[in-house]
């Protein structure tokens, strides 16, 4: 049933002054509708007959176009006219190139190809939820429509996180190559880790000279140094309810996640090994640097998925799980809120046991809101009161500073834009000290 | 978010939550949701109208034909009681027409029985209350215009839904009737019967008003079930003995046997027996159209009348007008009418039509909303609700102080006193403002703590401003 059965219906109204009988004239044209529409609907493309998938992108970078079609064949015998309409979830930000109010025509055994452009708002998997065909009548009049047929075909759309702190890379890396000892040949490397003799020229450090190797040779050499390689990385992310706080306008996971993709390609390209770990009340995701050439694509496609969960973070199942996968001595990045509440009381019982055996650091995005609050000069009565309770909030936040450094924890707290880069300072100086 | 969000990448963990659950379900779920709320109305609906055909199906029908006749041998006919009748002694005459049975009444004492009034025409209904003296006249379920009709003076009042068995004394009031007190308990309990309102007729009733006895000239036995008399049930209880002590108790029974609506009367028969034909009757009938049945014409409007037909509520002295007298009818064309009928089909389509969407509407799966320092915010509103200037102030001193501390590099066994002395240097104050400034009274009032406030904020701005120590970024 379409407007037009209504319309040729209302067309008839004016005709019926000149019946003779009005009565039976209206039962006659209704049933003459009635019947056109039957047939019209009897005359529609069996949905039956029709079959969709799907073809396109499986993933796209935040802020980035993604293209899925949709391909639907018509096998019946029939001409198809139909709508489709494809939904998707709203945060994927789906436009259809052929809006799903217009009528396509395929002809018998064609294939209509349906481009989708996807333009998604959120991070995570946005899937492709329902089809829906409506295939008219030759004239218009009915169309048959049915819930789940033609069968949906599933699909669903990876949303990268984003990774602007991309653009800090470049520049961490030639820092990166400078403790190397790379780019800077005269230089002494400033590794701690013993690497080369070699002859000495004009202008190295003679702090560098190995006297003893001097005197075997008839030569002057000296000792070359580089960072310590094949060091092991745990980048942690807290996944629970403090990560769900939103800071300007994402989550503080994001943050984090943007973080912990920087220091992981840092970490790849000095050639350290990193694992990931992503928990709330339970592990939500893992991924060991084996393979060191994807770690990185690996690394994003495991953390897209991850969202904030409102539970408190269990430290104990995350020390737990670090100690029983990295025996060895590591550098455990902790990528977390400092919450006075949920760091006192989950983690510092569980943090003697992690330290004692890992160097940890712990990360954490600092609120804008508390700095403003502290920050601007009071107006109001009420400005008075917010300044105190955030002057009172950031004091509790130094005393868990101040208890996280006595295990010897290196606490990094800096606000959202800030953080990948404080963090990825933090683990170069480590490293050029070589306390990793 | 509260959906799993898991990926298992590289490496061998096998502690994975499982996440294959939720998505197949959630059809399911939906469904089962419109089950829960379908599956026991259509059950208590299937229950009601099964309940109901049932009852329609067992109750008789006084206008099949058959109903109560002598000769008809199925349930609802009456030959049992016929033969039970014969067996007396009695004489039953069956006559299938008013006008022979008011003549066969002129012979002698006799009952006349009628079982199913409502197919009389209205017209003649009143020759009823006008019978010669000495006999009887049995009604059996009469409606209220049946009643009205023929001028008797009761009128039904409430119906059960099945005929009871009751005992002739039933409803606390003994029975005059010696027919019934004979018979005993008998199926006699469905329509009930009372003098109609502005009438002082004694009345002799029994079985809880289920069997009412007009005494007058010719007394009228009024029975709301048509139990006792019929086949299927006439053996139960004392059925029979009620039936044939009604009917048998002046020797002659005419029966009347109607199978179908009677016609109208016509005056004056050609080739009569010379008895002076039908006169209207006056008062009630004049109302009724002409169409001869009394079933199809709105009914008293009483609760309940005998064949259910009580959907008419206009009185009956007045009757309904006629369907084509409505004035607005005739103001306007019979297209006219035509016209809005068309237009509400059209109407209708378009309802169809926008009825039907071109598939559900998609949910978003919400992410988690936790503004960010909600419990900072939170507790300042506290404190101001518990107007603590006291403890907001102290706090708001000791980071003062932690500030000033930090860029002058005061030692921290400084003493009150000194460090006011101190600090009112780069500041340019006296000493005794600084001190009274971060170790005075706590504030009375709020324009007091917000007067602190500012003074704070100035100290340590003009401290960090001070030349003398590089500044850093931060500035708090």
């Amino acid at each position: 049933m379409t407007w037009r059965a209504a319309v040729l219906l209302l067309a008839g109204v004016p005709t019926l002054p000149f019946w003779p009988d009005p009565v039976p004239a209206v039962a006659v044209m209704t049933a003459v509708v009635l019947l056109l529409t039957a047939v019209d609907w009897a005359l529609a493309a069996p949905l039956h007959g029709l079959t969709v998938d799907r073809e396109g992108d499986r993933s796209v970078r935040l802020g980035h176009h993604a293209t899925v079609t949709l391909r639907l064949a018509n096998t019946s015998g029939r001409t198809l006219r139909a709508q489709v309409r494809d939904g998707w979830v709203p945060s994927a930000g789906a436009r259809p190139d052929v809006p799903p109010d217009r009528v396509s025509r395929v002809g018998p055994g064609g294939v209509l190809l349906l481009p989708n452009r996807l333009t998604p708002t959120r991070r995570g998997d946005r899937p492709a939820v329902t089809v829906t065909v409506r295939s008219f009548g030759p004239l218009g009049l009915a169309f048959r429509q049915r819930a789940g047929r033609p069968a949906t075909p599933g699909w669903t759309l990876r949303v990268l996180p984003r990774f602007d702190s991309r653009r800090h890379l470049p520049e961490k890396l030639s820092r990166l190559r400078v403790i190397d000892g790379t780019q800077v040949t005269r230089g002494r490397g400033q590794g701690t880790e013993f690497d080369t003799l070699r002859e000495y020229v004009v202008g190295d450090d003679v702090r560098s000279i190995d006297w003893r190797a001097s005197a075997r040779r008839s030569d002057v050499l000296v000792r070359t140094w580089r960072p310590e390689r094949d060091r092991r990385l745990v980048c942690v992310l807290d996944t629970g309810r403090t990560s769900a706080v939103r800071v300007g306008d994402v989550p503080r996971l994001d943050a984090a996640i943007d973080a912990a993709l920087l220091l992981t390609a840092l970490a790849a390209r000095a050639g350290d090994r990193v694992d990931l770990l992503a928990a709330d009340a339970a592990i939500r995701a893992t991924v060991t640097g084996t393979g060191r050439r994807d770690l990185l694509h690996r690394l994003v496609d495991a953390l897209a998925p991850v969202h904030p969960a409102l539970v408190e973070t269990d430290f104990d199942l995350i020390v737990a799980e670090i100690l029983r996968r990295h025996r060895r001595r590591s550098l455990v990045v902790l990528l977390t809120a400092l919450e006075p509440g949920a760091l006192a009381e989950g983690l510092l019982p569980v943090l003697p046991r992690l330290a004692a055996r890992h160097r940890v650091v712990v990360a954490a995005v600092h609120d804008p809101v508390l700095t403003a609050l502290t920050t601007a000069p009071p107006v109001r009565p009420e400005d008075a009161y917010a300044a105190a309770a955030g002057w009172r909030a950031l004091a509790e936040r130094d005393r868990v500073r101040a208890a996280l450094g006595r295990y010897g924890v290196t606490v990094v707290d800096a606000p959202a834009d800030r953080l990948a880069p404080a963090l990825a300072d933090t683990y170069l100086r480590l490293k050029a000290l070589g306390q990793l | 978010m509260t959906g799993p969000a898991t990926a298992t990448v590289g490496g061998p963990q096998p502690a994975q939550p499982a996440a294959d659950g939720p998505p197949p379900a959630a059809p399911v779920r939906r469904r089962r949701r419109r089950h829960r709320v379908l599956v026991p109305l259509a059950l208590a609906a299937a229950l009601l109208a099964g309940t109901i055909a049932a009852h329609e199906l067992d109750q008789p029908d006084p206008g099949d034909p058959g109903f109560l006749s002598p000769v008809a041998t199925d349930d609802d006919g009456g030959s049992r009681l016929a033969d039970a009748l014969r067996a007396r002694g009695v004489t039953v005459a069956r006559e299938t027409d008013l006008l022979p049975a008011l003549l066969g009444l002129d012979r002698g004492p006799a009952t006349l029985f009628v079982p199913a009034a409502e197919l009389l025409h209205p017209d003649t209904l009143g020759a009823l209350g006008e019978l010669p003296a000495g006999r009887r006249l049995v009604l059996v379920d009469p409606s209220r215009r049946v009643l009205e009709s023929a001028g008797l003076p009761l009128v039904p009042t409430d119906r059960r839904w099945a005929t009871r068995a009751v005992g002739p004394e039933a409803g606390g009031r003994p029975c005059a009737v010696p027919e019934a007190t004979r018979a005993g308990v008998a199926a006699a309990g469905l329509q009930r019967y009372a003098a109609a309102p502005g009438t002082a007729a004694a009345l002799d009733r029994c079985y809880a008003d289920g069997l009412v006895r007009l005494p007058g000239r010719a007394e009228v036995v009024v029975i709301g079930a048509s139990d006792p008399f019929r086949n299927d049930r006439i053996a139960e209880h004392g059925n029979e003995a009620l039936a044939t002590g009604l009917l048998g108790v002046h020797g002659r029974v005419v029966w009347l046997d109607l199978d179908g609506p009677a016609p109208a009367p016509t005056f004056g028969r050609p080739g009569g027996t010379g008895e002076p034909a039908w006169s209207p009757t006056p008062g009630g009938s004049t109302g009724y159209d002409g169409d001869g049945t009394g079933e199809g014409g709105p009914g008293g409007p009483g609760t309940a009348t005998g064949d259910g037909d009580g959907s008419g509520d206009a009185p009956d002295s007045a009757g309904p007008p006629p369907p084509d007298d409505h004035p607005l009818l005739d103001a306007f064309p019979p297209w006219f009418w035509a016209l809005l009928l068309q237009l509400a089909l059209v109407a209708l389509l378009i309802v169809l039509w926008r009825a039907r969407r071109l598939g559900p509407p998609v949910t978003e799966p919400l992410p988690v909303e936790v503004r960010s320092a909600e419990t900072v915010l939170g507790r300042a509103r506290l404190y101001q609700r518990a107007r603590a200037r006291g403890p907001a102030a102290a706090t708001l001193r000791t980071a003062a102080l932690g500030r000033l501390r930090g860029r002058l590099d005061l030692p921290a066994t400084l003493g009150p006193a000194e460090v006011a002395a101190r600090v009112a240097g780069p500041a340019g104050g006296t000493p005794e403002q600084i001190h009274e400034l971060l170790f005075g009274a706590a504030p009375q009032t709020d324009a007091e703590l917000l007067e602190l406030a500012r003074s704070l904020d100035r100290l340590t701005r003009t401290v960090a401003a001070a030349p003398g120590r590089p500044t850093e970024g931060d500035p708090r």
